[in-house]
């Protein structure tokens, strides 16, 4: 993401306003927000009734129940908490990559843009419901983070850490940057991967690590046209941008097409697996245009509301 | 199978380049991509494909090469020949004689005519029913050998022309057979001439004779002849013979020229079939300074064959050979030096002469007298000594030497009889014990162990040297009565001069002239009016040299003047063209099968061609659906 490059219009934010982030599980939070939680409070949401105790607070007694009943009976109200919300970002090579520029084409924005711009619309939508968001690089392993913050007012704190991306080093190693992550948050929450999940270990055990560690895992899989349908012809030698490992092929329509047959595969895969373990799964191309990509590609991916 | 273009298996040297192309490695493009994951799994299955991927590798040079051999194949044009066994085997016979070049209706020769015939035969010539072309002329060629090939046939038929020579038939038609005799299938011979042929067609029942000509008059100078006059070899006389070979007397003149000046103009008046001679008695040929002697007979007449009307000759230049007598006095030899035309012989005294005029003199006679500076291999020129010679021995003279042994087969010797030759005394004589400075000497005439003639000859850089010591004094003996005498005299004062390769004047168009082992003939016939003359440098003819064209011909020799040949047709079987007779329809001599001509039955170079395309198209398809690479 370019440093000075506009991310959001006003109308587009207050579109986001409107919007909340999905979770599926209800997890304990720290502050009063907006978010509802296992736990009673003071909220105006009625929850329940249960026999009054010596200590309660007499003005919780139903003294309508009591004239009917000749019973004290105490009204518990919901307590609405906010809610911890991680985005790890991948920001390995795979992710800056970009296919070679078509003849009078343009390029869209690599798949790292297109993953800050849907972790900084994320973000606001955290912030405004008064959730707690913290973002996290990865690559070859959990790099630096934001640190947590809540309300909109620390917006402009992730998009300045969103314009400041790790240097590119190193192949993905998903797995050993979520082992850290899980070692290092305590609380449990909503964690939403931002990765184009091309790990030559696998994506799978890290899914699992975090499923496991009792978060709620919403993948974003951010890709790219180039790579799903490479427009590539003759005698190449692919030199992959993360380990610069080198490899000969003569790139015909039969190659090609058992190409994006094994990319489908991987794709279908992925969905799959998410499915079957209740992980959100969405397939963010970097070529829809963002403002569809959010308001409706992840409002379909059930992660927004 | 038999290559009309053989030349094109030079181009088999092409095919370790295609190897090494195939070779070279190839030069890839890099590209950056996001991962190789997916086309390591892609290719982790192509490699237990890799036997395919190498016979794949193998298949493309394969068939690259195939296609390289197709094409080669095609360029070299393959006949199938022999291989064939089934279809005909024609063979045309193109007469190429003189007579064909005799004019038709429609202002077209005969040849023309027969040329255009087998053009239009050749088209239909198939792999199944192959065509060969033989010229029947003074020698009879192949000119295309069994083929199908339009092109090769047009191409042989545009590059012939008739000659002027007469030639025989049958042994084209010989050649014919033993073209055919290898062949399988049907054999057809088709001879295309100007006449029907019934000697021929009767000896030769397989013989299909097409004639193209129609019966023609024609006047013919059929003898051009010139000899030197005895009393006056400067100054020839020319016979000429005319014959009129028409239906209908005829009227003309004869005009001579030499050097392509009019010499003499001769009205003649011939009744039809008359011969007649003419006789030109004095032509002033060497009269003329630097003249070629190039003597032409022309008739001032229009007939069918126009060749014949002109004749060739060359005046006889005789080139006497130049001798010296150093005698005090020798009537004999005098009177008989004189009497040779072919010497031109000058007198000296002894003491006037010098041995330093040895080398402006073909040869010279010491009468008894020899210079005292004298030397064997110091002096030059070539000397003939009489009774003093080098070999003499301070012995007493031979008394009444008797000749018994002779070299018949010595040049000095030739046609002379020395029996019964009596001599009164001879000198003795004898070789050097060592052989001087490469000297050979022989003793063609002996009286026992006494030599009478010694002759002797050696390499110089300059040429020949020879010498001849006699032991006699003619005089002392009874030889110069004796017809033995001027031929012995002649015989070695040509020998010592040194004897040339006789060039005859004139030969027929279709002889075969055989050269000296130094003479070159420039191969182009000149006449008159004069042509450019030949550049010194070109295409000379060594060892034999058969002419087929009218004219002059130039000889060089090395050392000489040049000389000329005279070259003429003189042949009544060609100038009489009154035996020809109306074509026949051409159609009833095509063989069966000729008509049709079906795409498999083309020539094989097209099928070649064909299948090189096919397969280059496959390997392009195969390139691209990456099956090859």
């Amino acid at each position: 993401m370019h440093p000075s490059a506009p991310i959001f219009d006003s109308a587009f934010l207050s579109k986001l306003e409107q919007l909340s982030l999905l979770s599926r599980k209800l997890f304990r939070g720290e502050h009063h927000a907006e978010r509802k939680s296992r736990q009673t409070g003071s909220s105006l949401e009625f929850a329940d009734f249960r026999n009054y105790t010596s200590g309660d607070d007499l003005r919780a007694v139903d003294w309508n129940i009591y004239g009917r009943l000749d019973r004290l009976v105490v009204k518990l109200f919901e307590q609405e908490q906010d809610l911890q919300i991680d985005f790890l970002i991948d920001a390995s090579p795979s992710m800056r990559w970009q296919p070679p520029k078509a003849r009078g084409g343009t390029l869209p924005p690599s798949k790292l843009d297109a993953a800050c711009r849907i972790a900084a619309s994320l973000s606001y939508i955290g912030l405004a419901n008064l959730d707690r968001v913290n973002l996290h690089w990865f690559g070859d392993a959990l790099r630096a983070d934001l640190g947590l913050s809540r309300g909109k007012s620390q917006f402009h704190k992730v998009l300045d850490f969103l314009r400041t991306p790790p240097p590119p080093e190193g192949e993905t190693r998903l797995t050993a940057s979520v082992r850290t992550f899980t070692q290092r948050l305590k609380r449990r929450g909503l964690v939403f991967i931002l990765s184009d999940l091309l790990d030559p270990a696998g994506y799978q055990e890290a899914l699992d690590l975090l499923r496991h560690s009792q978060f709620e895992v919403q993948v974003i899989h951010v890709l790219d046209p180039g790579e799903l349908r490479p427009d590539l012809s003759g005698d190449l030698r692919l030199i992959e941008v993360e380990t610069q490992a080198a490899l000969e092929v003569t790139a015909h329509d039969t190659l090609l097409r058992r190409y994006e047959q094994e990319v489908d595969r991987f794709l279908e895969e992925a969905a799959q697996f998410c499915l079957k373990r209740g992980i959100g799964y969405v397939r963010a191309l970097n070529s829809v245009p963002f403002e569809d990509l959010v308001l409706r590609v992840l409002r379909d991916g059930r992660m927004l509301q | 199978m038999t290559f009309l273009a053989p030349w094109a298996a030079w181009f088999l040297a092409g095919i370790p380049l295609i190897v090494l192309l195939y070779l070279l490695k190839l030069k890839r493009e890099p590209v950056q991509v996001s991962t190789l994951i997916f086309w390591q799994r892609i290719l982790q299955e192509n490699r237990r494909r890799a036997l395919f991927q190498r016979l794949r590798n193998l298949l493309s040079l394969l068939l690259q090469l195939l296609i390289f051999l197709l094409i080669l194949g095609a360029l070299a044009k393959p006949t199938l020949g022999h291989w064939i066994s089934s279809g005909a085997s024609t063979v045309i016979i193109l007469d190429t004689r003189a007579r064909m070049q005799a004019l038709e209706s429609g202002n077209e020769t005969r040849f023309e005519k027969a040329r255009r015939w087998v053009r239009s035969t050749a088209r239909q010539a198939t792999a199944k029913t192959p065509i060969a072309l033989i010229t029947a002329g003074a020698s009879d060629a192949v000119a295309v050998p069994f083929s199908s090939d339009e092109k090769s046939m047009n191409e042989a038929l545009d590059r012939l022309e008739p000659g002027d020579a007469e030639g025989e038939l049958k042994r084209a038609v010989e050649l014919a057979h033993t073209l055919l005799a290898a062949r399988r299938g049907q054999h057809r011979i088709v001879l295309v001439t100007d006449a029907p042929q019934p000697a021929l067609s009767r000896a030769y029942p397989d013989l299909k004779v097409l004639s193209v000509g129609t019966p023609q008059d024609n006047v013919a100078i059929t003898r051009l002849a010139t000899r030197p006059l005895l009393n006056s070899v400067q100054t020839s006389e020319v016979l000429v013979e005319i014959r009129n070979f028409g239906r209908v007397p005829v009227r003309g003149t004869l005009e001579l020229s030499l050097d392509g000046r009019l010499l003499d103009a001769k009205p003649f008046e011939l009744a039809a079939g008359e011969s007649k001679l003419d006789l030109f008695p004095a032509v002033p040929g060497n009269a003329l300074r630097n003249s070629r002697g190039w003597l032409k007979a022309q008739l001032d007449v229009t007939d069918a064959l126009a060749l014949d009307n002109a004749a060739y000759a060359l005046l006889p230049q005789p080139h006497p050979h130049r001798v010296l007598l150093v005698s005090k006095g020798n009537w004999f030899l005098e009177k008989l030096l004189a009497a040779d035309p072919r010497v031109a012989f000058d007198l000296l005294t002894p003491e006037a002469f010098e041995l330093s005029m040895a080398s402006k003199f073909d040869a010279v006679i010491l009468d008894q007298t020899l210079p005292e500076t004298f030397r064997l291999g110091a002096t030059g020129g070539n000397f003939f000594f009489l009774k003093n010679t080098p070999f003499n021995q301070d012995q007493p003279a031979l008394d009444r030497p008797l000749i018994t042994e002779t070299q018949a087969e010595h040049p000095a010797l030739r046609l002379v009889n020395l029996q019964n030759i009596t001599i009164v005394r001879a000198t003795p004589l004898k070789l050097p014990e060592a052989t001087p400075d490469g000297w050979t000497f022989e003793m063609p005439i002996r009286a026992l162990d006494h030599p009478l003639l010694v002759t002797g000859a050696r390499k110089t850089p300059t040429g020949d040297q020879r010498l001849a010591a006699l032991a006699f004094d003619p005089a002392e003996s009874d030889l110069p009565l004796h017809i033995a005498f001027p031929l012995l005299m002649a015989n070695t004062v040509h020998w010592l001069a040194g004897e040339q390769p006789v060039i005859p004047l004139a030969i027929r168009a279709g002889q075969t002239l055989a050269l000296g082992p130094e003479q070159r003939l420039w191969p182009e016939a000149l006449t008159p009016p004069e042509k450019p003359l030949p550049p010194p440098e070109g295409p000379w003819v060594t060892a034999f040299f058969q002419p087929q064209k009218q004219g002059y011909y130039l000889i060089a020799q090395p050392g000489q003047k040049s000389a000329w040949l005279a070259v003429n047709t003189f042949s009544e079987a060609e100038s009489d063209l009154r035996g020809a007779a109306p074509a026949e329809p051409a159609a009833a001599l095509l063989p069966t099968g000729f008509s049709i001509k079906s795409v498999t039955e083309r020539p094989l170079w097209q099928a070649l061609a064909l299948a090189a395309l096919l397969l280059s198209t496959l390997e392009w398809w195969l390139f691209h659906r990456r099956r090859t690479e």
